[in-house]
């Protein structure tokens, strides 16, 4: 489903060079539910933007679904990001003046097939949100506001979730929640790639990559590190 | 959601920000139409205060001895009077406000005065206006402020001229010129008292301010006065002529200097603010990218949003500015305060102008917003 061969990633921001990516080469089955675990400032982030055709990288090739994600003109990028790819980031980046189903909704605007309103809702209420559809971000918890980010990445049917730290704002509590709507994705047949410091993520992945310095640095099947009791 | 309803959404959570916006335009526009109002007001309040300044024409019989003529202040010569109507039956006049005089020196209760007959103005064809001067009532005179004073002359006194009993009918105002000691009657009572019936020596007239530069308007006058009154020739007044054309031009810079003025600063105002609202709302923008929007689509946003204020922005600055033409202008503008009225026409372009004026004033925040790297933005927290 991705795979990234070779991929560089270099910033330069002033007086210096950080090489984000260096040489990555990854590849995620249909269906997978990757972790990829690193410290802060590993590439975490800037691998998942890689995926998601957010962030052009300095050398190397990016496929999802057969697809060269950067062979593409900008518009057919934005086009099959709406279609396959669905984002969920720790700081939710829920528009703050559209309510949570509007929020949600939101996701249709940019596919192909577009939504409707009553896969919205539907969504709103597999998340436990239903009741909170017509509030405002603002007036949201934190976990709620992650499931409604979720709600969104769900809502055009993508090949691919792409998240980053979801639970880097939330209690364990609502951590655990959110790992679980992604479990639901993944076993729905979904792929699912999950930047993260912590461990949580364990317990669904199917296999863990660790990143340092931009580097993958191991990656492990799951079972080798949770074996079967 | 349509983009007019995320524009729409948007607005109202931003509203100060976007409040702050519509107001720059509402100040453009309201200074647009407060000036356009009134500056048609002032054009015309101009032409009435340089008109008021006095003929700056005077046209005399060709013959006319100019070093006699400066002397004494008066073509010794004359020519028939309906010189003035045919001047004024020709089309395109470069000439305005006809007044056909006769004037002489008279010797009268042991001094000299100059009786001058003078007609009713008359205006050539298709440009009538408001006379410039007093006419007089045949059988009645009106006495120049130094006689008035020592002879002791006032309205309603009956005085005998050459044998010829009339009525003072007014008692003109300190002038400081030889006005002082004129005594005006009808042109034909002139004429009449002189034995020079049909007759005038002068015309005075006020030149249309429809040519270019200053060497062309008076080879201009002088070729058509050639064509229309060949026994004529024509006298400018530079200083009048001068002062009248400068405070016209001054008028008309004032305003071609402010409006640009007000323009500029007020789209560097809408830009400022759109591009506070670019800076706002990158992580906005960041997850629209990452949901698959387009560049065309979030510049939309922005530009949608510009000409939304703009729309706003026309029609109540159309409103205030024409409250504060009507309401200020007339006391600005105090000879031509009735003619300060609305205009309704001026709305249609705001329409179309404001809307594109905000619209071009937000392209470089629109621009920014389109090119901003979204990975940057979802990665700040």
């Amino acid at each position: 489903m991705v795979r990234c061969e070779q991929i560089i990633r270099r910033f330069r921001p002033r007086g210096g060079e950080v090489n984000a990516l260096q040489e990555v080469d990854l590849q995620v089955r249909q269906s997978e539910f990757l972790a990829i675990r690193g410290p802060s400032g590993s590439g975490k982030t800037t691998l998942l933007l890689t995926i998601g055709g957010m962030l052009r990288p300095t050398s190397g090739r990016v496929t999802v679904a057969g697809r060269d994600v950067y062979a593409m003109s900008e518009r057919d990028r934005a086009r099959f990001r709406a279609d396959n790819i669905g984002f969920v980031f720790q700081m939710f980046h829920l528009v703050p003046y559209l309510s949570v189903v509007e929020n949600v909704r939101l996701a249709a605007g940019a596919a192909a097939k577009r939504a409707d309103h009553s896969q919205a809702i539907e969504l709103l209420e597999r998340l436990g949100l239903s009741e909170r559809r017509h509030h405002t971000p603002a007036e949201l918890s934190s976990g709620e506001s992650q499931r409604a980010a979720i709600a969104r990445a769900l809502l055009n049917r993508p090949r691919v979730i792409l998240a980053d730290e979801p639970t880097g704002n939330l209690d364990p509590d609502n951590a655990a929640e959110v790992f679980q709507a992604l479990a639901s994705f993944h076993h729905e047949g979904g792929t699912v790639i999950v930047a993260t410091h912590g461990t949580l993520a364990d317990k669904h992945a199917d296999r863990i990559i660790h990143l340092r310095k931009g580097r993958i640095d191991e990656s492990t099947p799951n079972a080798q590190l949770t074996p079967a009791p | 959601m349509t983009s007019p309803g995320l524009i729409l959404r948007e607005i109202a959570h931003r509203k100060l920000n976007y409040l702050l916006s519509v107001v720059a335009i509402v100040t453009a526009a309201a200074l647009f139409v407060a000036f356009f109002t009134t500056g048609e007001a002032s054009k015309r309040e101009t032409i009435r205060l340089v008109r008021d300044i006095g003929f700056n024409l005077r046209i005399v019989p060709k013959e006319t001895d100019m070093d006699q003529f400066w002397i004494t202040g008066m073509s010794e010569h004359t020519m028939p009077e309906e010189c003035v109507t045919r001047m004024a039956s020709h089309e395109n006049l470069l000439y305005n406000h006809l007044v056909a005089r006769l004037e002489r020196p008279v010797a009268w209760r042991g001094r000299t005065v100059i009786l001058t007959g003078t007609a009713e103005e008359v205006a050539p064809l298709g440009r009538r206006k408001p006379p410039m001067i007093f006419s007089v009532e045949p059988g009645t005179v009106r006495v120049g402020f130094q006689l008035a004073r020592g002879l002791g002359i006032s309205v309603g006194d009956r005085i005998d001229i050459l044998d010829t009993t009339f009525t003072v009918a007014g008692c003109r105002p300190e002038e400081g010129s030889d006005e002082d000691v004129r005594i005006y009657a009808d042109l034909h009572d002139a004429q009449r008292l002189l034995g020079m019936e049909g007759r005038i020596n002068e015309i005075k007239a006020l030149e249309c301010l429809c040519l270019g530069s200053e060497e062309d308007r008076l080879a201009a006058l002088r070729q058509q006065l050639e064509e229309v009154l060949p026994e004529a020739k024509v006298i400018k007044i530079q200083a009048i002529a001068k002062a009248r054309q400068n405070l016209r031009l001054m008028v008309e810079r004032v305003v071609g200097v402010a409006m640009p003025f007000v323009l500029v600063v007020c789209a560097a105002w809408v830009g400022v603010l759109a591009m506070l609202n670019v800076r706002q709302r990158r992580q906005e923008i960041g997850i629209l990218r990452a949901l698959g929007y387009g560049s065309g689509k979030i510049a939309s946003l922005f530009l949608g949003k510009a000409v939304v204020a703009g729309l706003i922005g026309a029609a109540a600055g159309f409103a205030l500015g024409t409250w504060l033409a009507l309401e200020f202008g007339p006391g600005v503008f105090k000879l031509t305060a009735q003619k300060i009225q609305p205009m309704y026409d001026l709305l249609g372009w705001l329409l179309v102008a404001a809307p594109a004026f905000a619209a071009l004033a937000s392209f470089i925040p629109a621009m920014v917003a389109v090119t901003q790297d979204p990975a940057v933005a979802l990665r700040e927290e």
